[in-house]
């Protein structure tokens, strides 16, 4: 990680700054927090008509796709910037499900120098116009970062098994499923409305974002991409996927944290503004260095070449940092409001609950860590105990 | 072109290390610099990894010298500083990827020179008549001059502005000292001290206190060393009798040397939490002990030496970050950030050391010592030392969050009027 790793430059460029303004302020306008707990409590999965203006006006979901496929030929960092703003705000529904978990796995299995008719051309078009939404159903993850399938695939690729977890799993299009294949793990493609597929609605945690049980009873599917290197392409997506899901949780983690600060810059007490307390204001500093913090891992991995060892290193770090540290800060930011903050109408509780699902996205921290350590060790081994 | 110093042939090519040079390109000019000019037996112990042998140079009472004044006039100890002064102008980031350079040729300059280089440099720098900069800077880029901070006093810790050692101008323009200071590493060896004093006792304590560059050697100045919990005496309480200061040695306006303080202040915290570069650090020399001495298979510990690592690795990235983003520009309340955080990490590491080796922490071979209970005993100087982790929550709380100050009502009294604590 250290001798090969690119320089990032932790300089927003013009266009890095013009995107996230016209995010923020489509957003700010059609999708504030007060929408997305609109739409929780009605049971509403998303908002359709946003979903297509995202697409066919500002162009969110093809933009890191390849002009190839009609997107925008963007790169991970702008999209980083993307999912920031949507953590701010709460933005729950396909989005990082379509873009953040299917399509990494997507992209890593496709072959440029391959037919045409693989699934890459097949399918990323359709979310790059906003005609198809995705996701990713996987069982667990084992230590050292493999993906844990207890899903089979018989030769003719009909799959067996349940994923007893699957975030927007009930109305998903298109499910990119880990399966055990004959040559280890590898990604499968299972369609709505396969014959012998189920999905069973759970209730989820976040509220803003849907979940579903997943059994297939031969269920046809199409194995993506070359078999042989499902293992390799998992691990890629994976790694794409954690620095989103913590430019997320960086989103989520700088909202709650102003949330709180303006709280106790207005709220009195005892005839004092309880942010001139040391114990709230010290509480509320260790809610700031957390965010430089998560803000830092986070974009110093979306500033890295994905698909290098030193970017899975990286992502695997942000995910372990981001992860401990919005959960932290959804406890802090309930615990300074008091009794508002446990109330159900305040929007603390949202942020807290996003926290801890979205640790379950790809893995927890702990796991994250652990796969940090054959690097580690390889390191520590052959460089010898550094001075 | 070329950077030519006084006393040596010109060293470096400046277009090789002009702000826009890659990395790489700077890397590549210390590099062959170092080849050029340090010590044959020096690069040789460097390179079979002999660290003591590098030491006993480094610390030569002729060898030591003659290198840091090679690298002074290279302008390599003071990347940062502009060209007139002895320096190459580079910003901080690009500045920095010279001294990590220096560092793994064990080539930088002394931890111990820190007060000097980096805090008393930029003080000068920024506030130094042209009189002062010309009789100090030259001998701080040598590491000829060494430097104490005379800040806190028995009286005036966390609250530094409450300071009353005070300074009184003589009908014949000097300056009579007199008072007392305390925590001030390396009195008893220093040259030359960052004195603040109050100068009006009738203005409120930030507005009449004068900043000065004191003479060590002066009569009337007794550094006398504390022992620390750690055993060592590396800091001094210094007292200052009838100590005559010409006005010379006065660095900003009279009354103005809060603002002056600010700039070393923030040097302080900035450079507390090390160096702008993700690379191999603490962690990763305690988890090669924990696979050495088998405590990496207790899977408790490496989950805590793992998050320690994260942890590090994540203030690398800040650190780098605030350097790429702040430039050159003045560090602000995001050091007190990485300030904090170092400290917090630095505690994690201290406790985990020992947690790792739980009898060697505890008693060891005299002839051995043990480098995990030093470490533990001096892990809770990061939170202490260039202000106590509670101040920079105040800070960060205050001035990136903008929630209200600490309440003070002694602020805006005259100093003389205030409460005694």
């Amino acid at each position: 990680m250290y001798a090969e790793q690119r320089e990032p430059e932790f300089g927003w460029t013009d266009e890095h700054r013009g995107l996230r303004e016209t995010v923020r302020r489509v957003l700010a306008d059609r999708a504030p927090v007060a929408r997305a707990r609109e739409l929780a409590e009605a049971g509403e999965r998303h908002d359709p008509a946003l979903w297509s203006e995202l697409a066919e006006q500002v162009g969110l979901q093809g933009l890191a796709l390849p002009e190839r496929y009609g997107g925008f030929g963007g790169t991970l960092l702008d999209l980083a910037i993307v999912v920031e703003e949507m953590g701010r705000v709460l933005h729950g529904g396909p989005f990082l499900p379509t873009v953040g978990l299917a399509a990494p796995v997507l992209l890593a299995a496709d072959d440029p120098a391959g037919d045409d008719e693989n699934a890459a051309t097949e399918y990323l078009p359709r979310i790059a116009e906003g005609s198809l939404t995705a996701t990713f159903a996987v069982e667990s993850w084992d230590a050292a970062g493999e993906p844990v399938a207890s899903t089979t695939a018989d030769p003719a690729g009909r799959l067996t098994g349940t994923v007893p977890v699957v975030v927007d799993g009930a109305d998903a299009d298109l499910l990119v499923v880990a399966v055990q294949g004959p040559a280890g793990p590898a990604p499968y493609l299972v369609e709505a409305g396969a014959t012998g597929l189920t999905r069973t609605p759970l209730e989820t945690l976040d509220l803003t974002r849907r979940a579903a049980r997943i059994t297939f009873d031969g269920t046809p599917a199409r194995a993506l991409g070359d078999p042989a290197r499902g293992r390799a392409v998992l691990a890629r997506a994976r790694a794409v996927s954690s620095v989103l899901v913590s430019a997320e949780q960086v989103g989520g983690m700088t909202a709650a944290t102003e949330l709180t600060a303006e709280y106790a810059r207005t709220r009195t007490q005892f005839g004092r503004l309880i942010g001139s307390f040391q114990g709230v204001k010290h509480r509320l500093a260790d809610m700031a260095v957390r965010q430089e913090m998560a803000h830092s891992a986070a974009y110093f991995a979306a500033w890295q070449e994905p698909g290098t060892p030193e970017f899975a290193e990286v992502a695997a770090i942000a995910r372990s940092y981001c992860g401990d540290a919005f959960l932290q800060t959804g406890l802090d930011a309930i615990q300074l409001h008091g009794g508002i903050g446990f109330t159900w109408e305040h929007d603390a509780h949202l942020y807290l609950r996003r926290a801890r699902a979205d640790r379950a996205l790809l893995g927890s921290p702990q796991q994250a860590r652990a796969e940090l350590v054959p690097a580690l060790l390889s390191r520590v081994t052959t460089e010898g105990i550094p001075a | 072109m070329t950077v030519t110093q006084p006393g040596t042939e010109p060293v470096i090519e400046q277009v090789t290390l002009a702000a826009r040079a890659s990395d790489a390109e700077i890397i590549a000019a210390v590099e062959a610099w170092l080849r050029a000019h340090l010590p044959e037996d020096w690069q040789a112990a460097v390179a079979r990894g002999d660290l003591a042998a590098v030491e006993a140079i480094r610390e030569d009472p002729e060898r030591g010298p003659a290198w840091f004044d090679l690298l002074g006039d290279s302008g390599l100890a003071t990347p940062t500083w502009p060209a007139e002064h002895g320096g190459l102008g580079l910003p901080a980031d690009r500045g920095a990827v010279v001294t990590e350079t220096l560092a793994r040729f064990r080539a930088e300059r002394h931890n111990r020179d820190f007060v000097g280089l980096v805090l008393a440099g930029h003080t000068i720098l920024e506030w130094g008549t042209p009189e002062q900069k010309a009789e100090r800077l030259p001998a701080l880029r040598r590491g000829r001059e060494f430097w104490c901070q005379l800040f806190s006093e028995p009286g005036a810790g966390s609250d530094l502005a409450g300071l009353s050692t005070r300074a009184v101008r003589q009908a014949d323009g000097t300056w009579l000292v007199n008072g007392q200071k305390v925590w001030n590493s390396y009195a008893h060896l220093a040259d030359f001290g960052l004195l603040m004093a109050r100068t009006d006792p009738a203005a409120p304590k930030h507005r009449g206190i004068t900043y000065f560059l004191l003479d060590m050697h002066t009569p009337g100045v007794e550094p006398r060393p504390l022992k620390q919990m750690t055993g060592n005496a590396e800091f001094n309480e210094t007292f200052l009798t009838d100590v005559v200061v010409p006005d010379s040695a006065r660095i900003g306006p009279v009354n103005q040397g809060w603002s002056v303080a600010i700039t070393t202040l923030m040097q302080e915290r900035n450079g507390l939490s090390g160096r702008p570069a993700v690379g191999p650090g603490e962690a990763d020399t305690l988890v090669a002990r924990a696979v050495g001495n088998g405590a990496w298979e207790n899977p408790v510990l490496r989950d805590r030496l793992l998050e320690a690592y994260v942890e590090e690795k994540v203030l690398q990235m800040t650190t780098v970050r605030s350097f790429v983003a702040s430039g050159d520009a003045a560090p602000t309340a995001e050091g007190s950030i990485r300030k904090l955080a170092h400290s917090v990490l630095a505690e994690k590491l201290g406790v985990l050391g020992t947690d790792l080796e739980p009898d060697g922490a505890v008693a060891w071979d005299p002839a051995e010592g043990s480098e995990a209970a030093d470490r533990f005993l001096a892990m809770k100087t990061y939170s202490i030392a260039g202000g106590t982790s509670e101040i920079q929550r105040n800070i960060i709380a205050e001035r990136v969050l903008g929630l209200p100050k600490d309440p003070d009502p002694e602020r805006h009294l005259p100093f003389n009027e205030r409460g005694r604590g």
